[in-house]
């Protein structure tokens, strides 16, 4: 009998790097397919195709990607990528694009969000930058007109932004734009075209719920992130004075709008708890999380971008190693330190809504949307009253 | 669990009912007994009885000199034949005494009992000093050394938790012998000048919890309790168990913050000695694990050699190639090289496992570590000082308040050995300050 050495512990949980993924493919795989069944039932067939090919695409790409990343440094090809889980990015990147972009886009994209995203940095563990985020963040910037003649109608982000300023004023100007994605039930069940992803926020919400049980992903990012965006809105609301919607106050039905609308819970839930790209402290994460709210609703509001989820988390991706190194010590040791960076990120909240209610115009107007989104006619306060 | 905190603590499947259900084994060396001459630090002691001499159980053996004070007893009658290198629980050689056994076993008052009811506090310290008597959680440190400076206390704390899986030595003490414990409680207590004492017991142990309890009523005790705390790990580290039962934090010792924590079976030899003037012997040990034939509980004097215990309980799975023999349990105990140790007096536990490690893998920053380290570390953070060799950083990250119960190992997906990177920040931080 051979008495072998080891240091201690001797004791390792069941848990793994392996188990985590599968459930967050799992996870991912479960809104992807509410999405095309939505897309199949609302569009037919060839909307669910497409969804279909799009991740197709980005997986062949992917492991194409990696397999040659491998090749070249002499790995064996099956252990990196199974070690990799490039779909998972593969998965998100797909998810966070609207169901009209031609497959080439969503090819390059991948090709950015693997090769530059996550291999130039040294593989799965060392990537700075959420790799799809940075995949998107791509082609949002330059394949803005590669759309396929799939679908022409603009996103309810992309219209709340174009033409509502983000800040209906109005009771009748908020009627008129829930008229067009089919009220709040619509914007939760997501029967309007969106990014694949934001469509069925239920169903995104039940499966950060669960993964979140299972500790698949931190709590601390999606409730924080998203009750910080509830927490600036409301300010927003109540400093702009916009009107209340059917007997719903302002600070309640605007911070739902912001939550609803785009892609901030598929983000908060899938994307924000990226860990390799977040601090890995508790308290740093509540800071991570709040700073990005508050980025995302200034780039909404104040921003020429229509959606601020996605750069929020880059950006903040940024300060991650400054964040990690501010809150080194011992947790007991500062705790203190932690509460004053969460209260100052939400100081800056307020600041950004006092900022945001006081520099944007309210659109009061009603205005009538076609399918496409295009305004069709519009109705003055001034006429109603 | 809070916003800014992680939980600090996890369930890990305990498996003690591999030896909770079944009697302790009482089993006596054939031949020899090594009386390990080491305590804590080194092997510089006074042997105080002659190569060739006779000596009973209770004979003082040899005092040690450099440290704090203190005297071991023998556990076996027999002749003492002299002295041998051989392998220790320290992962060094130590020089041991062999005792040869004798037929007839002859146990002799080691030392008066003393009326701890009518003592002073002098009189309790100084008999606590002389007992020799050492915590009996695993460390070994001298437990009078806890009671010098009793100004302040007004907690005791008896750790009966036995968080470490697989172990139950401490259960089976107590529910053996439930009067020593609860009067050793007592003595504690009064040496310690507590107003209050309280007994930390896992909830899953229910039996335990009324055992005690009846036996407190019984004595009609005030100011004692049981107290039943969640079966996580680490709870019978000091800190989480006054975390637990007190909601105190501290420092460097639980004393900053009016505590003091001893293990049960300390308690239990406390008794032995006040009322019956017996040193420790006889030791409670659980031999467990996945790789044993028959894991159980046994009997053995101080000083036995571990392979013949192994031995005369039906010995390790023969199917296996390699196994991991671990001095105390799975979670702090170190593996041992060699089974040709020794029993030692503040050893509870030989865990056998199967021979299996888990495959590495990059970490990928989920911050389990960090959220469940006991004593709120980063120890992701620290293992990243020590991949740059950064001592500054070490230092600023904590890494010498790291208890290394383990638990980051434990909850890492990526399997890997964090816990051993925390140790070489602790090695190089030692280092620079010699």
């Amino acid at each position: 009998m051979k008495f072998a050495f080891h240091v201690s512990p001797n004791l390792q949980s069941a848990n793994s790097t392996q188990k985590i993924m599968r459930d967050l493919t799992i996870g991912l795989s479960v809104v992807f397919g509410c999405s095309v069944v939505y897309y199949f039932a609302a569009y037919g067939v060839s909307y669910a195709l497409q969804a279909i090919l799009l991740l197709a695409c980005s997986l062949v790409t992917t492991f194409v990607c990696e397999a040659i990343f491998a090749k070249v440094k002499k790995l064996d090809i099956k252990e990196f990528i199974s070690h990799s889980f490039g779909w998972v990015t593969s998965l998100i990147l797909v998810m966070m694009c609207p169901i009209s972009i031609t497959p080439y886009a969503v090819i390059i994209a991948t090709i950015f969000a693997i090769a530059v995203g996550r291999l130039m940095f040294g593989g799965f563990g060392y990537n700075i930058y959420n790799p799809a985020a940075v995949g998107r963040a791509v082609i949002f910037a330059s394949f803005t007109g590669a759309a396929t003649s799939l679908t022409t109608s603009a996103t309810p982000t992309t219209v709340l932004s174009s033409t509502f300023n983000w800040l209906p004023g109005s009771a009748d100007a908020l009627g008129s734009y829930l008229d067009y994605v089919g009220g709040f039930g619509g914007l939760l069940l997501g029967s309007y075209p969106g990014a694949i992803g934001e469509t069925v926020s239920l169903a995104i919400l039940i499966v950060g719920v669960f993964l979140a049980v299972r500790n698949v992903i931190d709590w601390r990012m999606p409730v924080c992130y998203l009750g910080g965006i509830f927490i600036i809105t409301a300010l927003i609301a109540i400093f702009s004075g916009i009107d209340a919607y059917n007997g719903i106050p302002a600070w309640l039905w605007y911070p739902c709008l912001h939550l609803l609308t785009g892609g901030v819970i598929f983000g908060g839930v899938f994307m924000l708890t990226d860990p390799v790209t977040i601090p890995t402290v508790p308290a740093g994460r509540v800071f991570f999380a709040l700073c990005a709210a508050v980025i995302t609703v200034l780039i909404r509001l104040k921003g020429n971008l229509p959606e601020g989820c996605l750069y929020s988390i880059l950006i903040m991706n940024t300060f991650t190693p400054m964040i990690e190194s501010a809150l080194d010590a011992p947790q007991l040791k500062q705790t203190k330190k932690a509460i004053i960076m969460s209260v100052c990120a939400l100081v800056m909240g307020v600041c950004v809504a006092y900022y945001a209610a006081s520099t944007t115009r309210a659109v009061n107007a009603s205005k009538t949307l076609d399918a496409e989104g295009t305004v069709v006619a519009v109705i003055e306060e001034e006429d109603l009253a | 669990m809070s916003l800014f905190l992680g939980p600090m603590q996890k369930h890990i499947p305990g498996r003690k009912s591999l030896t909770d259900h079944s009697d302790a084994k009482i089993l006596m060396p054939k031949k020899n007994v090594y009386i390990p001459v080491f305590t804590g630090r080194d092997s510089n002691c006074e042997i105080l009885v002659n190569e060739g001499d006779h000596v009973d159980i209770g004979t003082k053996l040899y005092i040690t000199k450099t440290g704090f004070e203190v005297p071991v007893y023998s556990s076996v009658s027999g002749t003492y034949t002299g002295m041998a290198k051989r392998p220790h629980n320290s992962l060094r050689p130590q020089p041991h005494m062999v005792i040869e056994l004798s037929e007839e076993q002859k146990q002799i008052q080691a030392f008066e009992p003393l009326d701890w009811q009518s003592a002073t506090f002098e009189q309790m310290l100084e008999f606590m000093k002389n007992s020799g008597i050492i915590g009996q959680g695993g460390a070994g440190f001298p437990t009078y050394v806890k009671y010098m400076k009793p100004d302040n206390i007004n907690t005791l704390v008896i750790n009966a938790v036995e968080c470490e899986p697989y172990i139950t030595a401490d259960y089976k003490v107590i529910m053996d012998s439930v009067q020593d414990f609860v009067h050793g409680c007592r003595i504690l207590q009064k040496l310690a000048g507590a107003q209050s004492c309280l007994i930390g017991v896992k909830k899953t142990h229910p039996d335990l919890i009324d055992c005690i309890r009846k036996e407190l009523e019984k004595e009609n005790v005030s100011g004692m309790e049981v107290r039943p705390v969640p079966d996580v790990y680490p709870m019978g580290g000091e800190r989480t168990l006054i975390r637990t039962l007190l909601k105190r934090e501290y420092d460097k010792l639980p004393s900053e913050c009016g505590v003091i924590v001893n293990n049960a079976n300390t308690a239990v030899l406390t008794a032995r000695a006040f009322e019956k003037g017996e040193a420790l012997s006889k030791k409670y040990v659980t031999f467990s694990g996945e790789a044993l034939n028959y894991p159980t509980n046994v009997i053995v004097p101080v000083g036995m050699d571990v392979s013949e215990i192994l031995e005369q309980i039906g010995g390790i799975k023969s199917d296996l190639e390699s196994c991991k023999l671990i001095a105390g349990g799975p979670m702090m105990g170190k593996t041992m090289v060699a089974n040709n140790i020794v029993i030692d007096r503040a050893m509870n536990a030989i865990t056998v496992l199967k021979n299996k490690d888990l495959e590495a893998m990059t970490c990928m920053r989920c911050g389990n570590c960090t959220s469940h380290c006991p004593m709120g570390l980063q120890p992701v953070r620290i293992a990243n000082a020590v991949k740059m060799n950064n001592t500054e950083e070490m230092e600023k990250r904590g890494a010498m308040l790291c208890i290394e119960c383990g638990l980051c190992t434990y909850v890492c997906p990526s399997h890997i050995q964090v816990t051993e990177n925390v140790r070489k920040a602790k090695r190089t931080l030692m280092m620079k300050k010699k």
